[in-house]
């Protein structure tokens, strides 16, 4: 692993001016990602993953703050992003359904990165089609020549997955890449992304509501609130210990299905209230509605990110500077 | 034994272009007064043709029930004419789905619908409801279901609320008929965690309450875990283990539920296991015998020829195994 | 090597095509009225093609004076009796056909493509000036009634058969640019779309390779059922005389010819007219056919 982080955001924001009034969806947020690594991005409706992930991969253009990939800065729309970008920076889409047209044909399903990149000339191509299933374990005859509607929800996913490593990228945005697939399913796709990110050096960042799954295939885990990052911290520790009483909700809340897990999670907070729409963001800390917790400051003043320890890093007033809750419990 | 609700040897098949789907194949499901069911399964297991099949509103030419009877309080509703079966929706058997944005009409606001449930469920009571009483009823409906403001929600179209408080609303719905059995299809799927949460423990509360039954299917043995009393696991239209929850979920004994409790992460953080080979059968030709044989490491000689009975092994648990055969 | 490998690849594309073709027909044929509707327009067209070797009076539809014959009533020799002038109706009606399912072909060539195209590029341009452009134009053209457009320019030009076809054409690919503009526009927010557009695919690839097979099924359906109503459309402008000119034997001139002598001679218009009924009504049942055929069926 390179020492220099290969995505980081520095103070990203990104605002979306509507009739309603401004969504800001992602509000000044900062992160690195190491080259290797898998960060883990959770969050409920209205956190700002998915607009994270649009802005890391170019859709929309950062309405502040920069975004930079292997130490260039890429912030910029996606009209003018170089060819060089898209073919290094891919993403794996949640409903496999719809993200393979059901008019294609697989094998014209992968032609279109390698085409659209000018790998290899139109023979070559078709080898390296079968490589690219082989890779991902779908028997190439079998498969190339059927559409999508012909095979499972699995297997379009792992296509899905070939199509992404089509270009040989470097860094790979996976979207829920399992949930819309079935739990017996969901391992074999887990397991070969795992093992493909060793093979071929990538990196992910990986977004799941499913907390037990990024337990299993994070290296650190960020959890979002109403587009700003509440925790980050190594996986592990994230889940031993966690410190935002967000995070304590959330993983106090998820069903489990052993009582070994049960006595994992964090003491019960029982959550109250709806989560409120990013249009209407409260003022001070934006939990503060929600939070089991709260102080008087948290209503005024919005709480700044706090180093607790090598890599884990908490948003709350609980560990302000000034606060002498200051200890990792 | 009378319970509320007995499936017994249900066929139900699909005809299509390529020949017949043959799908459920011999389900066997109880639920009592006041007991909380879980149905788990996978996509394509056969749960939500069940519920269809219970509520009857399968599309008919293409379904077809081959064989066995759907018996609600003793009566085999597979032979009720439409109107029982009206009655039987109205007033007993109600239903929530996963997406509430199909389950609710965008054109017209929660207040029409829900006051038209309200109306229709009284009609059949022979009741008759003034004005006052109906939108009394609504409200109080809302308000059980945990929702703020609920004077206004009535005035909401389904598109401007929340995904929460859409599902909370089709809950409303469904109880506001003081049914007896409530079929609950995914109902939490697409919401977010803490919502889905709150929804889950209000359901609870709720169906604790009016003393009614719940058939809970999912495919989340946790929310099965958390909310019910007994499972049932559901493989290729037929049920393979049943027992009371947490035995089940602790020591599964059917191959399938235990490769399904493997393939779920664990918090503990152990890895995740390949999940189980191969793919759920082709309903056109599915494999003779056991329909789970073809993935299983365990299968014997006879799994390959004859679909193997419920045996039943301990306190109100059965499995649907050759593998203990001998304990029955 | 890539010999095998190319072998293999053509194999398994038309054992996929021919099993989407025998899935298609399984879905056509549920309904027995669409496959009515498929064997009257076969006999049509087939008639239609051979029409000077199996009517028995071929040279009827050419000019053709026979005034001992005039006006007979059907019989045997003379099926849908004779015109005032002498000759054999049916064979006329069977040459008519040419005429009508020429005009259908023909418009629907020329209006259609442009249409789809037009539609396509609004579709995936919307909200740009682009859209705003092409649908404006087409929503011109659509402020007209078709038959007054068609009636103007044909009027304009000298009545003859091949403007009579511009005319219509003219006036048909506004609805197939709203119908691909319905279907783009949407199309373009599904995950695919996006896909091809983050791996860095040209606009051209993601309009006409992407968006447009999802388009394909309802324009077929359409076309068909289309065919129905540009024949009528024809007809129209040939009764009024703006079409097909006698002496040559265009339904809808026919119709003219012999309305005026109704409700004796009734042979003279009667014939003509359900001929044009049966085609269109043919075209309409083989539509809804092709509509089941496209749909998705859910189990």
């Amino acid at each position: 692993m390179s020492d220099h982080p290969i995505l980081s955001a520095n103070h990203l924001v990104k605002h979306f001016p509507t009739k309603a009034g401004v969504v800001r969806a992602v509000d000044d947020i900062s992160f690195d990602i190491a080259t290797g690594e898998t960060l883990g991005l959770v969050g409920e409706s209205g956190s700002g993953k998915t607009t994270t992930a649009q802005c890391v991969l170019g859709i929309y253009p950062p309405t502040a703050g920069e975004i930079s990939f292997d130490g260039a800065p890429i912030g910029v729309v996606f009209s003018r992003r170089n060819k060089e970008l898209k073919r290094r920076i891919r993403i794996v889409f949640q409903d496999p359904g719809s993200s393979l047209n059901p008019k294609r044909t697989i094998k014209q399903i992968l032609s279109v990165p390698l085409k659209v990149h000018g790998m290899g000339s139109a023979r070559e191509r078709l080898s390296m089609m079968s490589e690219l299933l082989q890779l991902v374990e779908l028997p190439p005859t079998e498969y190339l020549y059927k559409h999508p509607q012909a095979i499972g929800g699995g297997e379009k996913q792992m296509v899905a997955i070939a199509r992404a490593l089509a270009t040989n990228p470097r860094f790979v945005v996976l979207d829920e890449p399992t949930s819309a697939l079935d739990v017996s399913v969901q391992g074999k796709i887990i397991n070969l992304l795992m093992r493909l990110a060793d093979e071929l050096d990538l990196t992910y960042l990986f977004i799941t509501h499913d907390l037990s799954l990024m337990r299993n295939v994070a290296t650190r885990v960020a959890i979002m609130y109403l587009g700003k990052l509440c925790e980050i911290a190594p996986t592990p520790e994230f889940f031993r210990a966690p410190q935002h009483p967000y995070t304590k909700m959330l993983l106090s809340s998820i069903p489990v299905v052993t009582s070994e897990e049960e006595a994992l999670k964090p003491e019960k907070i029982v959550s109250q209230g709806e989560i409120p729409s990013p249009v209407n963001i409260p003022t001070g800390c934006s939990f503060h509605l929600r939070c089991p917790v709260k102080m008087p400051i948290c209503s005024k003043v919005d709480p700044e990110m706090q180093v607790l320890s090598d890599g884990h890093v908490v948003r709350c007033h609980l560990y302000g500077n000034d606060s002498s809750a200051n200890v990792l419990s | 034994m009378d319970g509320l609700l007995a499936i017994r040897d249900l066929h139900v098949g699909f005809r299509i272009f390529e020949g017949k789907l043959r799908v459920l194949n011999g389900v066997q499901l109880d639920v009592r007064e006041g007991e909380r069911v879980g149905l788990i399964g996978e996509t394509g297991c056969g749960k939500t043709t069940t519920v269809k099949s219970i509520l009857r509103v399968l599309p008919m030419p293409p379904a077809r029930v081959s064989g066995g009877e759907i018996l609600y309080r003793g009566e085999d509703i597979l032979k009720a004419s439409r109107r029982r079966m009206q009655e039987l929706r109205r007033h007993e058997l109600t239903a929530i789905f996963q997406d509430p944005l199909q389950s609710l009409n965008p054109v017209f606001t929660i207040g029409t619908q829900l006051r038209d449930i309200v109306k229709d469920s009284a009609i059949g009571r022979g009741k008759r409801l003034s004005r006052r009483d109906v939108e009394a009823q609504c409200i109080q409906a809302l308000q059980e279901t945990g929702m703020p403001d609920p004077g206004r929600i009535m005035t909401n179209y389904p598109a401007q609320l929340s995904g929460g408080m859409r599902q909370r609303i089709c809950i409303a719905e469904a109880l506001s008929t003081n049914a007896r059995l409530l079929l609950a299809d995914e109902p939490t799927t697409n919401l977010d965690v803490t919502i889905q949460d709150q929804i889950l423990r209000k359901l609870d509360e709720l169906v604790e309450e009016k003393g009614a039954s719940v058939v809970m299917i999912t495919h989340s043995m946790g929310v099965v875990r958390d909310l019910t009393q007994r499972a049932n696991i559901m493989y290729a239209g037929s049920i393979v283990e049943t027992g009371m929850t947490h035995s089940l979920l602790e020591a599964p004994k059917h191959p399938y539920t235990q490769g399904l409790m493997a393939s779920v992460p664990k918090l503990t953080g152990e890895g995740i296991s390949d999940g189980i080979p191969g793919r759920i059968p082709n309903y056109l030709d599915p494999p003779p015998g056991c329909r789970f044989h073809p993935r299983c490491e365990h299968r014997m000689e006879i799994c390959e020829s004859e679909a193997p009975p419920l045996f039943s092994v301990g306190d109100a648990q059965h499995v649907a195994c050759y593998l203990y055969r001998e304990a029955a | 090597m890539q010999w095998e490998q190319r072998r293999a690849d053509l194999k398994a594309m038309l054992a996929q095509r021919r099993l989407g073709v025998a899935k298609g027909w399984y879905k056509f044929s549920r309904n027995p009225l669409s496959v009515v509707g498929l064997v009257v327009l076969c006999i049509i067209v087939i008639a239609a093609i051979f029409a000077p070797y199996i009517t028995p009076y071929p040279e009827h539809a050419k000019p053709y004076t026979n005034f001992s014959a005039r006006s007979l009533p059907p019989s045997g020799m003379y099926w849908f009796g004779t015109d005032r002038v002498g000759r054999d109706i049916f064979s006329r009606v069977v040459h008519g056909y040419r005429f009508s399912l020429t005009i259908g072909l023909v418009v629907l060539s020329i209006g259609v493509a442009p249409g789809v195209i037009l539609g396509l590029v609004a579709g995936y341009h919307q909200g740009t000036w682009i859209e705003t452009a092409i649908m404006r134009i087409t929503d011109v053209f659509l402020a007209v009634p078709p038959l007054v457009l068609a009636l103007a320019i044909t009027a304009m030009l000298t009545p003859k058969l091949i403007n009579q076809m511009m005319a219509i054409a003219l006036v048909w690919w506004p609805w197939y640019a709203r119908l691909v503009f319905a279907l783009a526009s949407s199309l373009r927010s599904e995950y695919f779309v996006r896909e091809a557009e983050l791996t860095g695919a040209s606009k051209l690839h993601i309009m006409f390779r992407e968006i447009l097979p999802n388009c394909l099924a309802p324009v077929m359906t359409k076309m068909t059922l289309d065919m129905g109503i540009v024949i009528l459309l024809g007809a129209t402008l040939s009764f009024i005389g703006l079409g097909v000119q006698p002496p040559k034997p265009g339904l809808g001139t026919m119709v003219a010819e012999g309305a005026k002598r109704l409700p004796g001679e009734w042979w003279g218009t009667i014939f003509p007219a359900l001929a044009i009924v049966i085609v269109i009504l043919a075209f309409n049942l083989v539509g809804d056919g092709l509509r089941d055929v496209f749909s998705v069926e859910e189990v």
